[in-house]
């Protein structure tokens, strides 16, 4: 597609010297483009599809939000909506178009129509809207996948950071543990106790972590929409995502609870107490 | 004696100790990655830049080069006009266009680049020559594998498509002269190179005597900066990009793995200095008695704050060690998923290695695992030796 460039009357918001043989057409620009060079409803511009060549005279009438789209995310240049015949005339382009869009009735109406269209068309190929998002949206698909792969790793160092917690407070406790085995208290009623305590500070370090993630998700949201200038969510706390986090942190605390208290209970108790044996 | 000490102090504990061990690896290599990735894609894109001498871009106004299609008008002029800039060594026009070569009833498309091949920075030659004629093309192994064609054959190639009338345009029998590397296209992504003239040939009116690009290298001792501007002046229809801009216009667009990278860097630095200073927390706790005895037997106190100290950092390096192997492998998974990116350069790497990255993460990993010893080390020589003897007996 031809790429139009708005002359250097756009800065400056020079009015066309040249009597136009026509009324000026309209035309809207994104936010951005109106923020970056101070275009407001109303001004007129000069469009052209070259540097400098002979443009034409618009008025700019409405300003226009960018959508929330992956594919548009890092591309930087300005958009700018207008007529069909004006852009066809303009790039000298014909009565050519790049596509249509259609809207279907609801149900099975849009693969009855993609079939009747593929079949009768000469020159042009119907696709599915769904799909066309599907292609666009690879970039983020990768970047999801990326996420992915952190959040693997990130899981592995919790684990173990986790379990290395756990022993250190059990540990800390052996004198303790030592005593209620003395007292009768089975090692089974110890492993549970320790296992319950871990799973609650698990809990607890979820709750904590999930306001953590939620604040995150403000921020992150907050500050790309701003640098990429766009409406789209960055980071979104679902009620699927929490409840990943929150029972992938019992059961690592429940593990690490286990493990930790096993190993406390194999030593004699007397051990534990005298020091004898290092838990 | 000192390394001994504490050497002797962490294997009392030994599961503790691996685990802690194994910990901090897994946040050394998260930080050897994130390191990695701040810096390896910035390093890596400017190297693919350079990797041809050519230090400036020309691209039509207001456009970054293949950003969209338009294209430069007049470029035997603009060409002329940059000779006579006074700094330029070699300038380098291609045109970019889509190429369909027609095998029997099916069609494979491709990138096609008309380039002129005396002075081409496009691409490099993996077998054959430089496509100098007028029907010879270059074309990479992806292309033709799917063309099922090799050096030597000739191929059928059309330079456009006319969906209405069902016929294929700027048609030409053109014969394959080289298998080429795209330095600037993605893996998988089918490419010819052919000779400029003959590229706006088959691509008809609409391209004659236009570029998609002009590839600029200045002359020795020219200063780019300067040059840049001579260029802009003299020809106002163009956007110079020097290496510099480009590498800022990728900062931008990328800014968001380099923010990643700080946020998780800073995070696994937390998460080893946390992990190392509760354990030394906990080994100073239970080792009080043996703290205030040393302390009673006449050891020095910055004697006793060393050896402690000696055992964090102890912890970090070993771990770091193993951190940095971990993280090497990590890294190549994490950039074999990035690598996919729509349209990125295949040499382009995110996760691109440096002995001063990992120098740089292994100097963070054992300052934190110092900080992280000093205060409880501090804390448990510093205790009133009588009182604590008193304490450990009583206990």
């Amino acid at each position: 597609m031809h790429v139009l460039l708005l002359v250097a009357a756009l800065a400056a918001q020079q009015i066309d010297s040249t009597t136009p043989p026509r009324p000026p057409r309209t035309i809207a620009i994104d936010e951005r483009l109106a923020a970056d060079f101070r275009v407001a409803v109303g001004d007129r511009l000069i469009l052209s599809d070259t540097w400098g060549g002979t443009g034409d005279t618009v008025i700019v009438s409405a300003l226009v939000q960018r959508r929330a789209d992956p594919s548009e995310i890092a591309r930087a240049e300005y958009r700018v909506r207008m007529h069909l015949d004006e852009l066809q005339a303009l790039t000298r382009y014909g009565d050519r178009v790049d596509r249509f869009a259609i809207a279907t009735r609801p149900g099975a109406a849009t693969d009855s129509a993609i079939r009747a269209i593929n079949s009768a068309a000469f020159g042009f190929q119907a696709y599915r809207s769904r799909d066309i998002a599907v292609e666009t949206s690879r970039t983020f698909l990768v970047v999801s996948r990326f996420h992915r792969a952190i959040g693997v790793i990130t899981i592995v160092a919790s684990a173990v950071f986790l379990l290395c917690i756990m022993l250190l407070k059990v540990d800390e406790r052996r004198r303790d543990v030592a005593a209620l085995r003395l007292l009768g208290i089975s090692a089974r009623s110890i492993v549970r106790s320790v296992m319950i305590e871990s799973a609650l500070v698990a809990v607890l370090g979820s709750g904590v972590g999930v306001a953590l993630g939620w604040i995150s998700a403000w921020v992150v949201n907050w500050h790309y929409r701003d640098v990429y200038r766009t409406p789209l969510a960055f980071a979104v706390v679902t009620p699927s995502v929490v409840a990943l986090a929150v029972s992938l942190s019992i059961v690592l605390g429940l593990a690490a609870g286990f493990v930790a208290a096993q190993r406390l209970v194999r030593v004699p108790a007397l051990d534990l107490i005298t020091g004898r044996r290092a838990a | 004696m000192l390394l001994r000490l504490a050497w002797a102090a962490r294997s009392r504990h030994r599961s503790r100790t691996l685990l802690a061990v194994l910990g901090v690896a897994v946040s050394a290599a998260m930080l050897l990655d994130m390191v990695m990735l701040s810096s390896g894609m910035r390093a890596s894109f400017k190297n693919l830049l350079l990797s041809r001498g050519f230090q400036l871009r020309l691209a039509p106004k207001g456009t970054l080069p293949f950003d969209t299609d338009a294209t430069i008008p007049d470029a035997s002029g603009v060409a002329q006009t940059l000779r006579a800039i006074g700094g330029v060594a070699t300038i380098s026009p291609v045109l970019g266009g889509q190429a369909h070569v027609i095998r029997g009833d099916r069609a494979v498309s491709a990138t096609a680049l008309g380039v002129d091949p005396q002075v081409q920075g496009d691409f490099e030659l993996l077998s054959g020559r430089e496509p100098h004629a007028s029907d010879e093309m270059a074309a990479n192994d992806d292309f033709l594998n799917a063309a099922a064609a090799k050096i030597g054959d000739t191929v059928a190639v059309a330079a456009g498509y006319d969906p209405q009338l069902r016929v294929y345009a700027g048609r030409l029998t053109l014969r394959v002269v080289a298998r080429a590397r795209f330095l600037y296209l993605a893996a998988g992504q089918r490419a010819i190179a052919l000779p400029l003239a003959t590229l706006q040939a088959m691509q008809g009116p609409a391209s004659a005597d236009r570029v998609s690009l002009f590839m600029v290298r200045a002359a020795p001792n020219v200063n780019v900066d300067s040059l840049l501007r001579r260029i802009q002046t003299a020809i106002p229809t163009v956007s110079a990009i020097s290496t510099e801009t480009a590498m800022r216009q990728v900062d931008e667009r990328l800014s968001y793995f380099r923010q990643l990278a700080l946020i998780l860097g800073v995070v696994s630095l937390a998460v080893g200095f946390l992990l190392v200073s509760t354990l030394v927390t906990v080994s100073v706790n239970e080792r009080l008695g043996e703290i205030v005895v040393m302390r009673a037997i006449g050891v020095a106190k910055r004697r006793v704050v060393l050896q402690i100290v000696l055992e964090g950092v102890a912890i970090m390096t070993a771990g770091a060690a193993l951190g940095l192997v971990l993280g090497l492998g990590t890294a190549r998974y994490l950039n074999s998923i990035l690598a996919s990116f729509p349209g990125l350069p295949a040499a382009i790497d995110f996760f691109l290695f440096e002995p001063r990255d990992a120098w740089t993460a292994l100097g963070m990993l054992v300052s934190a695992g110092l900080l992280a010893g000093i205060y409880p080390s501090w804390r448990g020589a510093s205790l009133p030796i009588a009182v604590t003897l008193r304490e450990e007996a009583v206990a």
